[in-house]
């Protein structure tokens, strides 16, 4: 008995789920974000969107999910894949991010942060199921990357990724040009999700633009809200009083507290 | 000396009040001791030329060599301490591998040195070591040329036209002030290192020697460090005494 | 749901690349596309990537592969370069590619030709296979498009061509691998190295040369 409570980490669990699995069972699947993400270079910035369906298999686990993830004030990261890895790895980056600038004392840099992400994604030889589209204004200008689970990068002047980026990148493909103004980049980035949201199974609910600018980052939740419910359910009332109050006791703190004198010697 | 008893030499990890680390300056005395290495640098090659002294007359002829290959292009000469310089040899030949490796190139010689020179560098740092008591002269030619450096025991790593170190390194250098370092020939540059070695060497305090002479050249050698030819030697080290002889006369 | 493609597969650079050698100095090409499964996922891509200042390398294989090796030979290269005090050799460069992909080789996806200028072999073209093996060529070509030009590139090379006889030849035989190559297409990139420095050019998809409808 002695050898079996010297503590560590047992693995029983993994053989008993693999012989499980096997016979049959179905195991329960991560939380997906079957996705349509965008990202627009216009003259001055950079325009990130993103649908807000989480999906769990057939199942929308999250009508209203925040995609656009926060890197640092001027670098912003939409993510599509599994949603904590999405979540987690942007966090991670963040933070490391935060300390690279406490220590240099400089604004960080998009290509800072790409290089941070794709060196961690690269590690995990696609394992960590993460795509992201990387935007951000930095001294060298508004840039805009995706980047794969499997670690590569590629810059471009407008981006789609997820399962709607087909539909996504069509839109682009018709009605982008350079040098957009940014109401105009807004315009065409809601579009692009829209397209997404309409067309592709993975992607629904509403559309989150957050725009990047020299002036400082706008953040559009549910920009667009195309698919609120019409009809509500009744809502509970409880009318006060639905509970009754059987006995009622008031204890003043004082009688429950010591007061002490602690005398240093 | 000085420094013997004030507890300044004691380590490495000791500064002296007048900012000296007499460890060093002592290793610096056993390369002193040793006999003459010198290295003279031509258009295209390097000779190197060492008094071996010779302790017992049982000594067999090859023996404690002072003379070694590091890498094809590479030859360094020696002195102070052998068994301290067997081991940056060892580490200068791990070097040369390892660049030859990574990089798919010969080592070039000033990089060789530089990271002896670290190397030596590391063993005037901590209190719990004590530095190389030798010097080496590196010699070799790479895609710059042919190249002279010598690293001494504080880590310090510097190019020459023409050097010495040891017993005679200062009458070495007198000597070697006369030559004009970018006209002269290789083979006329063997048979000088000969000369100086035999000049420099002191008859009364040092019996016997033997000279030990390594070349390197573009045109003799075809860039390969080897030991001078037989005939090439008997040729110089002639030359060599009928110089001194002329000279004593 | 099914998962999407993107997810399963890698990314790829379904490819065509080439780097040819003339007195003093190289041409490297390159087609621009990149591919997920079917799915074109930039078709302006830059295969053609700097690691110094007059050395560079076309990349074929996995884009994630091909990336981190180049990141890791240009961060070698320039502590090299710093002990060298001097620009390193495109042989260097090589070998260092060498290093990380006869090494790594069981877990990589990288063919890669090492193209550039020093002052000790002039241009030069250095071919890194799939298994690691290192081998200097007169010119060398890669990528899945390459296996349609084999014949093409070798009735075409002669030794000692011009500069601009070898920036013919790249783009001709990339044209070719390009519209063979389903996994090939997009703009040529170009990139001209020699002792003055670096010239890089683009010819977009629809200026190919077609000299071969006759």
């Amino acid at each position: 008995m002695e050898e079996l409570n010297r503590g560590g980490f047992t693995f029983d669990l993994c053989s008993r789920n693999t012989l499980l699995e096997k016979t049959g069972l179905k195991m329960p699947g991560f939380l997906k974000t079957g996705t349509t993400i965008v990202g627009v270079v216009y003259k001055d910035g950079v325009v990130l969107g993103a649908d807000t369906r989480a999906t769990e298999g057939p199942i929308v686990a999250d009508k209203n999910c925040e995609k656009i993830h926060y890197i640092a004030d001027n670098i912003y990261c939409c993510g599509a894949g599994t949603a904590a890895d999405t979540e987690m790895t942007t966090a991670l980056i963040s933070s490391k991010l935060k300390l690279h600038k406490l220590s240099t004392g400089k604004e960080p840099r998009v290509v800072t942060a790409l290089t941070m992400l794709k060196q961690m994604l690269f590690k995990y030889q696609g394992h960590v199921s993460a795509a992201l589209i990387l935007g951000g204004i930095d001294i060298n200008g508004p840039s805009l990357h995706t980047i794969y689970p499997h670690g590569s990068t590629d810059q471009l002047p407008y981006v789609t990724m997820g399962s709607g980026s087909l539909a996504a990148m069509a839109v682009f493909e018709a009605k982008y040009k350079t040098d957009m103004t940014r109401d105009e980049a807004i315009q065409l980035v809601a579009e692009a999700i829209s397209s997404g949201v309409f067309n592709d199974l993975g992607s629904g609910s509403n559309v989150d633009v957050t725009v990047i600018a020299k002036e400082g980052v706008t953040v559009l939740r549910n920009y667009l809200t195309p698919n609120e419910r019409k009809f509500r359910g009744p809502e509970y009332i409880f009318p006060i009083g639905t509970t009754p109050v059987l006995s009622k006791l008031v204890a003043p703190l004082s009688s429950k507290v010591i007061i002490e004198d602690v005398v240093m010697s | 000396m000085t420094s013997v008893g004030s507890g300044y030499d004691l380590y490495v990890s000791t500064y002296s009040p007048d900012g000296k680390i007499f460890q060093i300056d002592y290793a610096n005395k056993a390369v002193e001791n040793s006999g003459t290495c010198v290295a003279i640098r031509t258009k295209d090659g390097v000779i190197l030329g060492v008094e071996k002294l010779v302790p017992s007359k049982m000594l067999e002829k090859s023996s404690n060599r002072r003379i070694h290959h590091i890498d094809t292009h590479i030859g360094v000469g020696i002195s102070g301490f052998l068994a301290d310089a067997r081991q940056l040899i060892t580490r200068a030949r791990d070097e040369a591998k390892q660049y030859r490796q990574v990089y798919g190139q010969p080592i070039p010689i000033k990089v060789l040195s530089q990271r002896i020179a670290s190397y030596n560098h590391v063993y005037t740092l901590y209190g719990s070591v004590r530095p190389f008591g030798c010097s080496l002269i590196i010699t070799g030619i790479d895609q710059y040329g042919p190249q002279l450096y010598m690293v001494e025991p504080s880590g310090s790593c510097i190019g020459y036209f023409g050097t010495s170190m040891g017993k005679g390194k200062q009458a070495a250098k007198n000597e070697m002030e006369k030559i004009k370092f970018t006209e002269i020939s290789t083979r006329d540059a063997l048979k000088e290192v000969a000369r100086i070695i035999h000049t420099v060497h002191d008859e009364v305090k040092d019996k016997d020697f033997e000279l030990e002479l390594g070349w390197i050249s573009m045109t003799e050698t075809n860039s390969v460090h080897q030991l001078v030819p037989q005939n090439l030697f008997e040729e110089a080290e002639a030359f060599a005494k009928a110089a001194i002889e002329e000279a004593n006369q | 749901m099914e998962s999407p493609e993107w997810m399963n597969n890698a990314v790829d650079l379904g490819t065509s690349i080439m780097a040819v050698e003339f007195d003093g100095g190289v041409v490297m090409g390159a087609d621009s596309r990149t591919t997920t499964g079917a799915y074109i996922a930039n078709r302006v891509t830059n295969k053609i990537t700097p690691i110094h200042e007059k050395i560079y390398c076309c990349r074929s294989g996995s884009a994630a592969d091909t990336q981190a090796i180049s990141d890791y030979v240009r961060y070698y290269l320039e502590m090299h370069t710093s002990e060298l005090c001097d620009d390193p050799d495109v042989k260097t460069a090589a070998s260092l590619f060498q290093l990380l992909c006869y090494s790594n080789k069981n877990n990589l996806m990288a063919g890669i030709i090492v193209a550039g200028w020093d002052k000790h072999q002039g241009g030069s073209v250095y071919n890194i296979s799939l298994g690691g093996s290192m081998v200097k060529q007169p010119f060398a070509i890669g990528g899945s498009g390459s296996t349609y030009i084999y014949g093409y590139c070798d009735s075409k090379f002669k030794p000692n061509m011009t500069k601009d006889e070898c920036v013919e030849f790249v783009q001709n035989s990339l044209a070719l691998a390009m519209f063979r190559d389903g996994s090939s297409g997009g703009v040529i990139r170009l990139c001209i190295i020699d002792k003055n420095g670096v010239e890089r050019r683009m010819i977009p998809g629809n200026k190919l040369p077609r000299f071969w409808e006759g």
